[in-house]
C-alpha cells in the first residue's frame, strides 16, 4: 500500500506539474495576440501547488516513512483516470489534436457513475469519521487542505454544472469536461485525507509541506475569483473573442 | 438633453458615494491579512486550547467569509461586500481579543486595538454615515464588554480605553467629513467635466485655448473638422498659422496678440466678426470669429476662441437667391402664356373652334405644368421640414419602372430603353418610387437636348435593388457631379435659361430614397452623359447563425478550461 500510495502520488504530482507546464506555454504562446490570461495564471498557481503537494506527500511516503493510509490510497485512485484522461487530452490538443471526445446520449455507465458519486462520497465520510473516532487531535496545521476541499469543491460545481447546462443542446458529454469535472472533487477528497490522517498522528505536518498548502490556498482562491469576475464580466480575459476580420472602415455618405 | 444635477445633488448630499475600488482593494487586503495570519499561525509550535481555537476560528471562519466578502465585491454596489466585511472584522476581532486573553495572553488585549481602529478607518471610507457610526460604536462596545469577560489583572484600564474610544470618534467625524467633501467634490468636478467635455466635444463651433503667444493649448473636435485636418490633435500649432484669417482683404495680424481682441475687430453683439480663411479646395471659407482674453490668478493669459462656420448659411444665401430667381422665371413663363391665351380668348370672341380649342389646350398644358412645379416645391418643403415620413413595403420595381418609361417616351416621343433582369421584391413606398424615376427619367430628358436615347437599367445584388437611369447628354465634371444632390443647385447659371428646372428634383430624389434607408449616387463625365443610380433594401433575410470561435484558440488548455467551465464568450 505505501508503495502504492506513494507512486500514485507520484505520478499525480508530475500530471499537475505537466498540466502547470502545459498551460505556461499556452499563456506565453497567447500572450501576444490576446494579452495577459487571469485566468491561466491562477489555473497555473493552482497546478504548481497542487503538483508539489502530491510529490512532497509521494515523496514522505517512499522515503521519510510516512504511513500511507488506505483512505488515502482509494481517493488517489479514484481520481486517478480522470486526472490522466484530461492530461492526454491536453497533451494531444498541445500536439495539433481535437482535445476532446464526445459522448452521444447519457449512456448507463454514465448514469451508474452519477450514482455511484454520492455513495462514494458516503463512503469516504464514514470512513472519515471512523478514522478520526479512533483518537484524534486536531491543530491549525491542518486547516489548509480543510479550505482546499471546499474551494476545490466550488470550482467542481462550476464545472458539472456547465457540463449539465450544454448537455441538452449538445445533445451529450465532453470527455474533456467531464473529466475536469471529476479532477477536481476528488482531488479535494485527496486534500482532506491529508489532515484525517494527521489528526490521528500517522502523518506528520511538516514546515514545507505546511508552506505549499497555505500557498494552494491563495491560489485556488484567485482561481475561484477569476472564474467569477469572468462571469460578471468584470475582467478582461482570452473570452473575448478576436476579431476574424479587421473591421471595414465606416462608409462615408 | 437634459442633465441629472437634481438628483445627483440629493444623492450627494445624502450619503457618500461609494467607492466601488476602494471596497474591492479593502477586501483584497482583508483576504490578504487573513490567510497570512492564519498561515503564520499556523507555523508556531504547540499551539493548544484557547489559541488554536483562535487560529482555527480564523482558518475556518475568517479566511472563508472574507473570500466571500471578495467575491461579493466583484458585484458593484454589493452590501454584503461593504457591510459584511467590517461586521466580520469586528467579530474576529473580539473573538480573538477574548479567546487570546483568556488563554494567558494578556498583552493581545491592547494590542488588537488598532486592529478595530482600522476596520474604523476603512469603514468611514466604504461605508455611509449611519453604518459607519453603527461600526465606530461596535469598535468601542465590543472591547470594553469583552474587559468585563477577564480576570481583573488583564483588564485595560479607562486610561486606555478613553484615549482609544476618543481616537476612533475623533478619526470617525475627521474621516466622514474629509471623505464627504472628497466626494462631494469629485462628484461636482466630474459632473462638470463631462458636461464641458459633452459641449465642446458635439458643438459645430470651433473652441480653441491659445497661450499668450498664440500657441493652442486646447481645441475641440470641430477644429479640426472646419480646418479639414479630420481627427488629428492641434494642441501645439500656431493658431496663426493654422487658420491664417483673414478681414476682407487684410489678412489678421497676430504678432502683437491675438487680431480678434482688437478694438477694431471686436464685434458689440459678442456674436463674432466675419473672416475668412482659404479651405482645402482653393475657395474662401467664411468664418464667424470671437476671442476672449482670461487672466489667471498666477499671471498667465489665455485667450478662448470661438470660431464658426458659416459656409452653409452663406451657401444657403446664395441659393435661396438664385432659387427666388428660378422659380420666378419657372412660373413666369407658363402664367406669361396662360395670361396671353385668356386674353386672346377674352378680346376675340370671334375665334373659330379650332383655334379656341388650342387656346384652350395651351392654357391647361401650362396649368399643368405650373401644378408640376408647385407640387415640387411643396414635397421639398415637406422633405425639409421632416414631414416626411413614408410607409415601405415589398413592391415589384420591374412593372412600376416599365410603366413610367412607356408614359415618358408617349409624351416626350423620346426612346426610353428599360432593361430590366428578373428584379426581385425591394422595400420601398411605391408613390415616391414613382416620383422618383419620373425625375430621374426627367432629368435624363432635360439634360440630353440632342435626343439621344435614355436606359433604364434595374438589377439586384444580395442587398439592393440598383436601377440605373443613364443618359449620353451634357454630362457634368467631378465638382459639379459632387454637389448635383445639393437644394437649388444646377451644373451652371445658364442653366437655368437653358435648361429650365428649379434645382430641387435631384434634391427631391436623394431625400426620397433616404427615407427609404437606400442610396442615392451618380457617375458623370463632362459631354459624355451622366448615370444616376438609386438602390433600394431588398427584405431582409434571417440572420446567419453566429459563427463558432475560432478552432485555432480551442485546442488551448486555458481556453478549453474556460469553455468547461462555463465562462461565457465575449465580443472584444
Amino acid at each position: 500500500m505505501k508503495l502504492s500510495v506513494g507512486i500514485a502520488n507520484l505520478i499525480l504530482g508530475s500530471v499537475y506539474m505537466s498540466y502547470g507546464v502545459m498551460t505556461l506555454l499556452d499563456l506565453k504562446r497567447g500572450w501576444k495576440t490576446r494579452g495577459f490570461s487571469h485566468f491561466g495564471a491562477a489555473w497555473v498557481a493552482m497546478a504548481f501547488t497542487c503538483g508539489p503537494h502530491h510529490l512532497e506527500h509521494g515523496l514522505h511516503v517512499l522515503s521519510s516513512g510516512r504511513a500511507a493510509g488506505p483512505l488515502d490510497l482509494v481517493t488517489v485512485l479514484v481520481g486517478f483516470p480522470a486526472g490522466i484522461i484530461w492530461f492526454l487530452l491536453r497533451v494531444e490538443a498541445l500536439s495539433g489534436g481535437r482535445g476532446d471526445r464526445f459522448i452521444s446520449g447519457t449512456p448507463r455507465w454514465l448514469v451508474a457513475a452519477a450514482y455511484v458519486a454520492p455513495l462514494y462520497l458516503a463512503a469516504t465520510t464514514v470512513a472519515a469519521i471512523t478514522i478520526l473516532a479512533q483518537g484524534s487531535y486536531f491543530t491549525p496545521r491542518m486547516t489548509p487542505n480543510v479550505l482546499l476541499l471546499a474551494v476545490y469543491a466550488l470550482v467542481g460545481y462550476y464545472l458539472l454544472r456547465t457540463q449539465l447546462e450544454n448537455r441538452p443542446e449538445a445533445g451529450g458529454w465532453s470527455v474533456s469536461g467531464l473529466s475536469l469535472s471529476v479532477v477536481f472533487p476528488t482531488c479535494g477528497l485527496m486534500h482532506i485525507t491529508f489532515p484525517i490522517y494527521a489528526a490521528t498522528g500517522r502523518y506528520d505536518v511538516e514546515w514545507h509541506g505546511l508552506l505549499i498548502d497555505w500557498l494552494a490556498v491563495p491560489a485556488a482562491i484567485y482561481f475561484v475569483w477569476v472564474v467569477r469576475a469572468l462571469y460578471l464580466g468584470n475582467l478582461n480575459d482570452w473570452n473575448e473573442r478576436q476579431p476574424q476580420v479587421p473591421a471595414e472602415p465606416a462608409m462615408a455618405r | 438633453m437634459t442633465w441629472p444635477i437634481g438628483r445627483n445633488r440629493r444623492s450627494s448630499s445624502r450619503e457618500v458615494e461609494v467607492d466601488s475600488t476602494a471596497v474591492r482593494v479593502v477586501a483584497a487586503s482583508r483576504l490578504a491579512v487573513a490567510v497570512i495570519v492564519a498561515a503564520l499561525g499556523s507555523f508556531l509550535p504547540h499551539i493548544t486550547g484557547q489559541r488554536a481555537a483562535v487560529f482555527f476560528l480564523i482558518d475556518l471562519a475568517w479566511v472563508p467569509w472574507a473570500a466571500v466578502v471578495l467575491f461579493a465585491s466583484e458585484r458593484a454596489g454589493s452590501q454584503l461586500a461593504r457591510v459584511g466585511g467590517p461586521i466580520g472584522d469586528l467579530a474576529v476581532l473580539a473573538t480573538a481579543q477574548i479567546l487570546f486573553t483568556r488563554a494567558d495572553v494578556p498583552q493581545v488585549n491592547a494590542a488588537i486595538l488598532p486592529g478595530y481602529v482600522v476596520v474604523v478607518v476603512f469603514a468611514v471610507y466604504t461605508l455611509n454615515r449611519s453604518l459607519a457610526a453603527g461600526v465606530g460604536v461596535a469598535s468601542i462596545a465590543l472591547p470594553t464588554f469583552a474587559q468585563r469577560l477577564f480576570p481583573p489583572a488583564h483588564r485595560l484600564g479607562a486610561a486606555v480605553l478613553t484615549p482609544y474610544a476618543l481616537s476612533v470618534v475623533v478619526l470617525l467625524l475627521l474621516i466622514e467629513r474629509t471623505t464627504r467633501l472628497q466626494t462631494r467634490a469629485a462628484s461636482r468636478y466630474a459632473l462638470l467635466s463631462t458636461k464641458a467635455d459633452t459641449i465642446l466635444n458635439h458643438i459645430a463651433d470651433a473652441v480653441l485655448v491659445t497661450d499668450r503667444r498664440g500657441t493652442i493649448l486646447q481645441s475641440n473636435p470641430a477644429l479640426a473638422r472646419i480646418v479639414g485636418r479630420g481627427d488629428e490633435t492641434l494642441t501645439g500649432h500656431s493658431c496663426e498659422e493654422l487658420l491664417d484669417l483673414h478681414c476682407g482683404e487684410r489678412r489678421l495680424d497676430c504678432s502683437a496678440g491675438c487680431a480678434l481682441l482688437r478694438p477694431d475687430l471686436t464685434d458689440e453683439t459678442g456674436l463674432g466678426v466675419e473672416v475668412w480663411r482659404t479651405g482645402l479646395t482653393g475657395e474662401r471659407q467664411p468664418l464667424l470669429g470671437s476671442a476672449t482674453r482670461v487672466d489667471s490668478d498666477e499671471g498667465s493669459v489665455e485667450v478662448v476662441h470661438s470660431i464658426r462656420d458659416i459656409t452653409r448659411l452663406k451657401q444657403a444665401e446664395e441659393a435661396k437667391t438664385l432659387f427666388l430667381a428660378t422659380a420666378s422665371h419657372e412660373l413666369k413663363t407658363p402664367l406669361t402664356v396662360i395670361n396671353g391665351f385668356a386674353d386672346t380668348l377674352a378680346h376675340y370672341e370671334e375665334l373659330d373652334k379650332d383655334l379656341r380649342s388650342a387656346a384652350l389646350d395651351a392654357i391647361r398644358g401650362r396649368a399643368v405644368e405650373l401644378t408640376r412645379i408647385v407640387d415640387r416645391l411643396l414635397l421639398s418643403s415637406r422633405i425639409e421640414a421632416g414631414r416626411m415620413h413614408l410607409t415601405c413595403r415589398e413592391i415589384e420595381v420591374g412593372p412600376v419602372i416599365s410603366s413610367r418609361a412607356a408614359s415618358f417616351g408617349a409624351a416626350t416621343g423620346r426612346e426610353i430603353v428599360a432593361t430590366l433582369d428578373g428584379l426581385p421584391t425591394a422595400l420601398a413606398n411605391e408613390d415616391a418610387l414613382i416620383t422618383v424615376i419620373d425625375h430621374l427619367i426627367d432629368n435624363a430628358v432635360k439634360y440630353s437636348p440632342g435626343g439621344e436615347p435614355v436606359e433604364v437599367c434595374a438589377a439586384a445584388d444580395d442587398e439592393y435593388v440598383r436601377v440605373d437611369v443613364t443618359d449620353h447628354g451634357i454630362g457634368m465634371d467631378a465638382e459639379q457631379a459632387a454637389h448635383c444632390f445639393d437644394k437649388f443647385w444646377q451644373a451652371e447659371s445658364t442653366d437655368v435659361r437653358r435648361f429650365g428646372g428649379t434645382g430641387i428634383g435631384l434634391y427631391i430624389v436623394q431625400s426620397l430614397i433616404e427615407a427609404m434607408d437606400g442610396k442615392a449616387s451618380v457617375r458623370s463625365e463632362r459631354g459624355a452623359g451622366s448615370s444616376f443610380t438609386v438602390r433600394l433594401p431588398r427584405p431582409r433575410q434571417p440572420e446567419p447563425a453566429e459563427a463558432a470561435p475560432p478552432a485555432e484558440g480551442e485546442a488551448t488548455s486555458i481556453r478549453e478550461f474556460m469553455r468547461q467551465i462555463g465562462v461565457p464568450e465575449r465580443r472584444a
